[in-house]
């Protein structure tokens, strides 16, 4: 009977509680369904959800991978609503000669692509010139605008 | 960070190093590992010659080398040497031995300062096979012949005067053949 | 025998000072004398320590000891199932052809740096980053840092790899190093702690010898971070103000025997002996292009005069 205890001791150590076998940290800090972001532009709704401690939910990416980098198109709620964004930052670790951020940014979007806010209070990512003007599309979807909004780009 | 580190200075050593660690079982894990193979480099130092089984033995080589160059390059007045001959050496007048008697008897040493020589296998026996390690220069007598000379051997002694035989006939032969030639001409 | 005596130099030269120039200021004398030679007496004066064999009349170069501080990337990748003797000669090579081309100058973690790279996307066609230097690797060709700015309240980092021919300049605004090896706990740190301006200029140093270690001590926010900074035994962090129980499990993971482990240090290295040889063959072109440098840079402001 003791040597059972102890058996069962050694796969289960009893001194510590049982752990989760998955990370609870974020190693890679990926942009995922139910990610929160970080609206930088003024919009007012983007503002006062940041305002409130209650930062918009990444709910879907648009791409096949499902994780979101610089220039793609989010779908995030924010404030009750559905919202799309354009992310302009991340926190994930990036290749060399692109900027990585210490917190995932995104500028929120109309449908046709033109931003809401008026203004960028962030640094953009230089490569986003090139990204933003292969992404849009003649007459249907045009990103260049947020480009004319920034402040300074890194 | 895929970078030498850069902290340490250490001696290239003598003998084939493999690139990944032997790990074993131990229930200490690692630290456990040390304390094995601290058990073997004590008593490598203290007798000169030790028989082990192969696995430890290459093991503890290694780390024998180490500790014997390290104590080489850096001489007895080094911080980090004495911590690690301190470690490594479990009774401590070992210490005195290292750096008094193993440092001068290598110091002019161009080859590994130990030696790795696989022991006899038994059977029924321990599976892996044994090894004998001893340090070089040891005062008991060589496990293997010093020089290996084999002139003296009969077949070779044989095969050398054929081969003097051989070379005197061709050049009567050669002598023969140009003389006929000189004369004509 | 011969190659005990340069032994014997090298532990020498690192036993009086780990960052001591005097290569550096002693070469500049030589300059005013006689520019680039290679006689006895001016290698000699150059500190580069140059020895004739005596039989044999070869010469047998020895690097100066800090030489492996200021060129690490130099060094080969430790890790011996990835070692091929050609595939680094010939990255040496390459490296050193790609200096020729463009200063890169000596530069530690903590340093603050100023790079310039070409970009097509900016109008201007080059983008400047300034920022300090957090951690520093890889070997070869592969040889990278990475700068952190906090730029508009926002932490910028940014990966540059060293021989990318896209780099035009690399400047060192301040050379200095830190307390620690790797400053990655600067993400977790108060903003101030990295930021600097787009605009500042290079400072002048007064004493070349001797690279300065600034001890400042970092305060970092409080948790979560983005790693176990008191898992990590820092020396530029301010005290972590975390309950006992932090600590306590630090201490039940730490691995103390690590350091005793002698054949681990050693494959995390490159052996002493052949430090020396990798830095024997580079080190006569290193100081050449460096020299050169120097003379433009004198003459520069007198020909414009």
């Amino acid at each position: 009977m003791a040597l059972q205890v102890q058996n069962f001791a050694r796969i289960i150590p009893l001194s510590v509680p049982f752990c989760r076998s998955f990370h609870q940290c974020q190693p890679l800090n990926q942009i995922q369904l139910l990610t929160r972001l970080r609206v930088v532009d003024n919009s007012p709704i983007g503002k006062e959800a940041m305002l409130e401690g209650r930062p918009p939910k990444c709910i879907h990416v648009y791409n096949k991978t499902g994780v979101g980098t610089i220039g793609d198109k989010v779908l995030v709620a924010i404030k009750g609503q559905k919202k799309k964004a354009v992310i302009i930052g991340c926190k994930q670790k990036q290749k060399p000669l692109i900027p990585k951020f210490d917190s995932n940014n995104i500028v929120l979007i109309e449908d046709n692509g033109s931003p809401i806010g008026t203004r960028i209070h962030v640094p953009m990512p230089s490569i986003l010139r090139k990204i933003l003007k292969d992404r849009s599309v003649a007459k249907k979807i045009d990103f260049t605008k947020l480009l004319s909004i920034a402040t300074k780009f890194v | 960070m895929n970078q030498a580190d850069l902290s340490k200075l250490v001696s290239a050593l003598r003998i084939a190093v493999k690139p990944k660690p032997r790990l074993f079982a131990s229930p200490e894990g690692p630290a456990g590992r040390l304390r094995k193979l601290k058990a073997t480099v004590t008593a490598l130092v203290k007798y000169e010659r030790i028989e082990l089984n192969y696995p430890r033995a290459e093991e503890a080589q290694s780390y024998a080398e180490r500790l014997i160059s390290d104590a080489i390059r850096n001489g007895d007045c080094h911080k980090h040497t004495m911590e690690m001959a301190d470690y490594w050496l479990d009774e401590k007048q070992l210490i005195h031995k290292l750096f008094k008697v193993l440092v001068p008897r290598y110091k002019e040493y161009n080859s590994s300062y130990t030696k790795l020589v696989l022991g006899p296998k038994t059977y029924p026996g321990y599976y892996a096979g044994t090894a004998i390690l001893e340090l070089k220069g040891n005062p008991f007598p060589a496990l293997q012949p010093a020089t290996q000379n084999y002139h003296y051997w009969l077949h070779n002694v044989l095969l050398g005067e054929a081969k003097r035989e051989f070379r005197v006939a061709k050049a009567e032969t050669n002598a023969n053949l140009s003389e006929p030639v000189a004369s004509k001409n | 025998m011969l190659r005990r005596v340069v032994l014997q130099t090298f532990r020498q030269g690192l036993a009086q000072s780990f960052f001591k120039r005097n290569a550096a200021s002693l070469s500049e004398s030589a300059v005013t004398q006689h520019p680039i030679e290679t006689s006895e007496e001016a290698s000699e004066k150059s500190g580069s320590k140059q020895k004739n064999g005596d039989e044999s009349g070869n010469t047998v170069v020895v690097a100066p000891p800090e030489f492996r501080f200021m060129y690490p990337e130099f060094l080969p990748d430790p890790t011996m199932e990835r070692r091929n003797k050609l595939k680094e000669k010939l990255e040496r090579m390459d490296m050193l052809q790609r200096r020729s081309i463009i200063e890169i100058p000596e530069f530690y973690t903590g340093s603050i740096m100023a790079v310039t790279v070409a970009d097509s996307n900016s109008p201007n066609k080059f983008a400047r980053f300034v920022g300090i230097c957090i951690q520093r690797g890889g070997s070869g060709l592969q040889a990278w840092f990475i700068l952190r700015n906090v730029v508009d309240r926002q932490g910028v980092e940014i990966l540059y790899e060293m021989y990318c021919p896209l780099i035009q300049k690399i400047e060192v605004l301040r050379l200095e190093r830190r307390l620690d090896e790797s400053l990655l706990y600067l993400r977790d740190a108060l903003p101030e702690y990295s930021t600097f301006p787009f605009e500042m200029e290079a400072e002048r140093r007064l004493n070349n010898s001797v690279v300065p270690i600034n001890p400042i001590k970092v305060k970092l926010r409080p948790r979560p971070w983005l790693e176990r900074w008191e898992r990590q035994n820092l020396q530029g962090v301010e005290d972590l103000n975390l309950p006992q129980r932090y600590y306590d499990r630090a201490k039940e993971v730490a691995k103390p025997w690590e350091k005793y482990d002698l054949m681990l240090q050693y494959r995390k290295t490159i052996p002493a002996e052949e430090q020396e040889k990798i830095y024997a063959e580079v080190h006569s072109q290193l100081q050449q292009q460096d020299l050169k440098r120097k003379i433009k840079r004198r003459r520069g402001p007198s020909s414009e005069q």
